[in-house]
């Protein structure tokens, strides 16, 4: 039923808004690859006279661009593995086994997660100035891992639900434990939910400012988004360092994104449909 | 077959309404969700209610720590007393109201002329997905140097454009700051929407619309009768998401306009962040925080039984 006019009108819409996301992409890339006085040249030039790698050394080498993204890779891959072994067991629980109340701890912890961190910064700075744990890895691997399993138990708890149940029953007839029948068959059956909740986490833990800011500031402990913010240059903002960093960081994430995107995208509409 | 039927046999039945449920598999249901459960009340349940403690507490910072002295209403007698923090409330409503209202429009029409043309599908979501996993600082980073009031290209391109004479400062004028803010939100968060929106199309049977246009229905009608009402669900629940991360916007001022010029970009999380450790003010701060987190509170419930009444409608 849909008439020429309305997949032109489409077509014109959704270019203008794929190009409308990629033009400042593509102003941040030129950026970084443009000398100084290029960078700051008016009229900008919209395609780069000089090329020049510099600013992608400037970040390597003057400031510690190579430790942040350590920093920040250590923080994201601990907090993923953490969230996925404690959300996988506790989203099965829910899904399949009988627990008193687990609807409304399930929407409580869902309302919890998505409180704004300003909550719990300042006692939780309190707390990891307390223990001596203010610039360490794991100041900012706990609070994600936290506050990233709310949703990954209730992504993996819709993908659990749509295994039979009739597999739980056979399993337990054959004298499997509840957690042998989690691990051994739900687990592997389930690998796309697995996927999506990692890169969810992933992608949070990977983004995240506020924390990383407050808790891990000294200069060997910064993440990426701290790095970059706290980028500073002699006279003014140094944004050949800052775009040099941006897409060294973005690059991975866009892999990981186009791999994952399947399952990102019913990972995100999966909320809507079962909620 | 023997042997499970031993175990079950030793098992005592438990049970909920009308139902019979074993006892092991609650035990070990219990066991499983516990270490999730621990984490999450430890590292956010815990700090939230600390926080309220602290909000009604002299904190005072020594050698040894920090020392909470417990002091009544004093902190909150301040914000409600305060100019300052009345502002924030009031810009942290408006730029959530602004963006997502501006977003859910927008993520419609995109939506729907994703749904339209149908090719391009796996190209658009990837290129929408990309915003989603961007660092907000990165794209403040991104905004700040296109609005840069001497060599930013927005000038550039407005003024060769004729649309202005002379180049403006646009994180430096507090109206302009503004919008600029909301503009960077817009570009970063209606991808997600899109998304979100695009999965509740695709959940529409093809059938409703053939019947509707069948019966002469207009394209206006169709998407008001039809369109609308069964995408509500998912408007719902991108509104609710999406209002709730604004609320507690952080990242995008901190780099773009540092709450600036002035505080006409001093979203709550801001005023918290500079009580807390600029200005070393635990209390205070505190109280910032949990009369945002009861804001927030109260956004949830309103979607949630909103969330209700839908479902009870059949919708």
């Amino acid at each position: 039923m849909k008439t020429k006019r309305q997949v032109i009108v489409g077509y014109v819409v959704l270019i203008l808004f794929l190009v409308a996301i990629l033009l400042p992409f593509y102003w941040m890339l030129v950026t970084s690859i443009k000398p100084d006085l290029e960078i700051s040249a008016y009229p900008p030039t919209l395609f780069p006279h000089h090329w020049t790698f510099i600013h992608y050394a400037t970040a390597f080498q003057q400031d510690n661009f190579g430790i942040y993204i350590r920093n920040s890779v250590i923080v994201a891959i601990c907090s993923t593995f953490i969230v996925l072994a404690l959300a996988s067991m506790a989203g099965f629980a829910v899904a399949r086994l009988p627990i008193p109340g687990k609807k409304t701890v399930l929407i409580a912890l869902l309302i919890i997660s998505v409180f704004p961190e300003i909550a719990v910064i300042a006692p939780l700075y309190v707390l990891l100035r307390d223990v001596n744990w203010l610039n360490s890895y794991q100041a900012l691997i706990i609070p994600y891992s936290a506050f990233n399993m709310p949703f990954a138990v209730w992504i993996l708890r819709n993908y659990f639900l749509e295994v039979p149940g009739a597999l739980f029953e056979a399993a337990k007839m054959d004298g499997a434990s509840v957690f042998q029948t989690f691990y051994r068959i739900f687990l592997p059956l389930t690998r796309p939910g697995l996927f999506a909740a990692a890169v969810f986490t992933f992608v949070a833990s990977w983004t995240e400012f506020f924390m990383a800011l407050v808790f891990n500031s000294s200069d060997t402990m910064r993440t990426i988004p701290v790095g970059i913010a706290l980028f500073s240059g002699q006279y003014s903002e140094p944004y050949g360092t800052i775009f040099a960093g941006s897409v060294v960081s973005i690059l991975p994430i866009v892999i990981l994104v186009i791999i994952f995107r399947k399952w990102i995208v019913s990972g995100l509409t999966a909320g809507a449909v079962k909620g | 077959m023997a042997q499970s039927e031993q175990v079950m046999g030793n098992d005592q039945k438990w049970r909920a309404g009308r139902k019979y449920f074993l006892r092991s598999d609650r035990n070990s249901g219990i066991r499983m969700m516990a270490p999730a459960l621990l984490v999450i009340l430890l590292v956010t349940l815990f700090p939230i209610l600390y926080s309220v403690v602290m909000s009604f507490s002299h904190v005072a910072i020594t050698d040894n720590g920090f020392q909470i002295h417990l002091q009544g209403f004093k902190n909150y007698n301040i914000l409600i007393h305060s100019g300052i923090y009345w502002h924030s409330v009031w810009f942290t409503i408006y730029y959530a109201l602004v963006t997502v209202f501006v977003e859910l429009v927008l993520g419609m029409l995109i939506a729907l002329a994703i749904h339209n043309v149908e090719r391009l599908k796996s190209v658009s979501l990837v290129v929408m997905l990309i915003p989603w996993s961007l660092i907000t600082v990165i794209s403040a980073e991104m905004w700040s140097y296109i609005y840069n009031g001497v060599y930013g290209v927005l000038n550039y391109v407005l003024i060769s454009l004729h649309i202005l004479s002379s180049p403006v400062t646009w994180t430096g004028h507090s109206v302009t700051a503004v919008i600029s803010m909301m503009v960077a939100d817009i570009w970063k968060t209606t991808p997600f929407v899109v998304i979100i929106l695009l999965g509740g199309l695709q959940m529409i049977s093809k059938e409703y619309y053939e019947a509707a246009y069948m019966d002469g229905a207009n394209r206006w009608q169709v998407f008001w009768k039809i369109t609308f009402p069964l995408l509500r669900g998912s408007i719902a629940l991108a509104a609710m998401f999406r209002v709730l991360q604004a609320f507690g916007v952080f990242d995008l001022p901190y780099v773009l306009t540092g709450g600036g010029p002035g505080r006409a970009t001093q979203s709550l999380a801001m005023l918290a962040d500079q009580a807390l450790f600029t200005n070393l003010h635990f209390g205070l701060g505190s109280s910032v925080a949990v009369s945002t987190v009861v804001m927030v509170l109260v956004i949830c419930l309103l979607f949630l039984s909103a969330f209700r009444s839908l479902v009870e409608e059949g919708a």
